[in-house]
């Protein structure tokens, strides 16, 4: 595991933590849950333009390149997507749906480390 | 969204796509999502390896597929739709995960419900019977209940 796995790994987790507690106290989605899931999306973009760098330095993905990046790019659709569906309706259950961005992303960032190394 | 209700003619409570149902709708689509792009990477490039598996994962891709868009859908139909899709899924996961574990050697490889979804953290397992409650929970009114 790199340091983009932890960097998206601290994020995502402070991510859902955030939007699970705002989702248990009743809140509908605002500022600070809709920017903690932003983050996760900057982690990922963060890993994305890393990946591109590293990839024209020469380094080799050890597994499936159209995995990984195929991985990465539904991975940085996924904040959008949530943030999206939980603006149309701003109910406590949205939060519920921001919080599963974090643990998605930690899991795809987890696989993406195991294709590349 | 209220209105997306009424353009279908219905009763505006005929909609299972609000409240709790949209973190269901959400959770679904992740697994719509990532089943789909496993079955397709697992029968492009293994299908040989293991045909019934990724039959099966290809199978669930589908049923999670309808599931996720019948919820979001309003209307009796849809309800029936995702009835059958979740009772689908609730049986897939129960019966693959119960030959995964009698029997392996039809079941070497891993798909989303191989051990009632533990590769997933259960949760192929849970979002069924959440999706019964919830479907329980939002059933549209008797026909002769409604004037």
């Amino acid at each position: 595991m790199d340091a983009y796995f932890y960097i998206i790994l601290g994020v995502g987790l402070l991510s859902t933590l955030i939007c699970m507690a705002a989702g248990i106290m009743k809140k509908a989605p605002n500022d600070i849950t809709i920017l903690s899931v932003a983050a996760v999306e900057l982690a990922l973009l963060v890993y994305l333009v890393g990946s591109i760098v590293r990839v024209i330095a020469g380094e080799q993905i050890a597994g499936e390149a159209w995995e990984f990046w195929g991985y990465l790019a539904t991975a940085l659709l996924l904040p959008v997507a949530a943030v999206y569906w939980s603006v149309l309706e701003r109910t406590r259950w949205s939060n519920f749906v921001l919080a599963a961005v974090g643990v998605t992303a930690l899991v795809m960032a987890a696989r993406m480390n195991q294709i590349w190394y | 969204m209220a209105d997306t209700s009424e353009h279908t003619g219905k009763r505006p409570a005929d909609t299972r796509n609000t409240g709790p149902g949209r973190l269901l709708i959400a959770v679904y689509a992740i697994f719509a999502i990532s089943a789909t792009a496993r079955a397709g990477y697992q029968t492009l490039t293994k299908f040989s390896e293991a045909p019934l598996a990724y039959l099966l994962s290809a199978f669930a891709a589908v049923v999670y597929v309808v599931a996720t868009v019948s919820l979001a859908k309003a209307g009796r139909t849809w309800f029936k739709v995702s009835l059958v899709a979740v009772l689908v899924e609730l049986v897939g996961v129960i019966v693959v995960g119960a030959l995964s574990l009698f029997d392996p050697v039809q079941f070497p490889h891993e798909t989303v419900w191989s051990a009632f979804g533990r590769g997933y953290a259960f949760v192929p397992f849970i979002l069924p019977i959440l999706g019964l409650i919830w479907l329980y929970r939002r059933r549209p009114a008797a026909p002769a209940a409604r004037i």
